[in-house]
């Protein structure tokens, strides 16, 4: 079933790369700093899937770790930027 | 044959999220404001990141010849699991200090959180 794989990674990549692009637009014109920390989240989430599809495509089951970090990271973003900007220690 | 079953079930919620995922963000870069714009990237995280993730792990399980298939359907499961719980958590805590902070412009009809902080 290898060969079909080729073909619905060919289907379901542009999708994901195409929803990367415009999630990069949103986070260069972001009018605010949530919305930039949205569009990265969305980013990582979006890339760690691509890398879990990579793992697939590539057979390499190690490429399957760096997705788990991915997730992880935007989290913490999440809390980070979130704990500064909720105890107002930055001008949003 | 059930390796054919999860195969191609695992293919259709990965074509499926993509689709998805696209729409979220189209909706993040049409959207007027950062609270509707929170509801399109949910979406992208849920039905754009962890259902291909589970679309993964089955595409593995159903692909008996691939080398180390247990560890990248584990590995995608573990992750799409982790998703589930820190993606409404993150926006949640986000929402929060974007209110907080006043940092967003934006004409509410009615403003409940701000009514009680007075």
């Amino acid at each position: 079933m290898f060969e079909y794989l080729e073909y619905l990674t060919i289907i379901a990549a542009p999708f994901y790369l195409g929803a990367i692009i415009l999630y990069t637009l949103r986070a260069i014109k972001g009018p605010s700093i949530p919305d930039i920390v949205l569009a990265i989240d969305c980013i990582a989430y979006d890339l760690a899937v691509f890398l879990a599809l990579i793992a697939l495509y590539y057979r390499s089951p190690i490429m399957i770790t760096p997705s788990l970090l991915l997730s992880l990271w935007a989290y913490l973003l999440d809390v980070f930027v979130s704990k500064y900007l909720a105890l107002r220690r930055v001008e949003a | 044959m059930i390796e054919a079953v999860l195969f191609w079930l695992g293919s259709a919620l990965l074509v499926i999220g993509g689709v998805f995922d696209f729409i979220a963000s189209i909706g993040l870069l049409r959207f007027p404001n950062f609270y509707v714009r929170l509801h399109a990237a949910t979406i992208g995280t849920i039905y754009g990141a962890v259902l291909p993730l589970l679309g993964v792990s089955l595409i593995a399980l159903g692909l008996p010849e691939l080398n180390g298939r247990f560890i990248i359907a584990g590995g995608a499961l573990a992750t799409a699991i982790i998703l589930l719980i820190i993606a409404p958590v993150g926006s949640h805590i986000l929402a929060y200090a974007a209110h907080k902070s006043k940092s967003i412009e934006w004409n509410p009809v009615y403003d409940a959180l701000e009514e009680d902080e007075k």
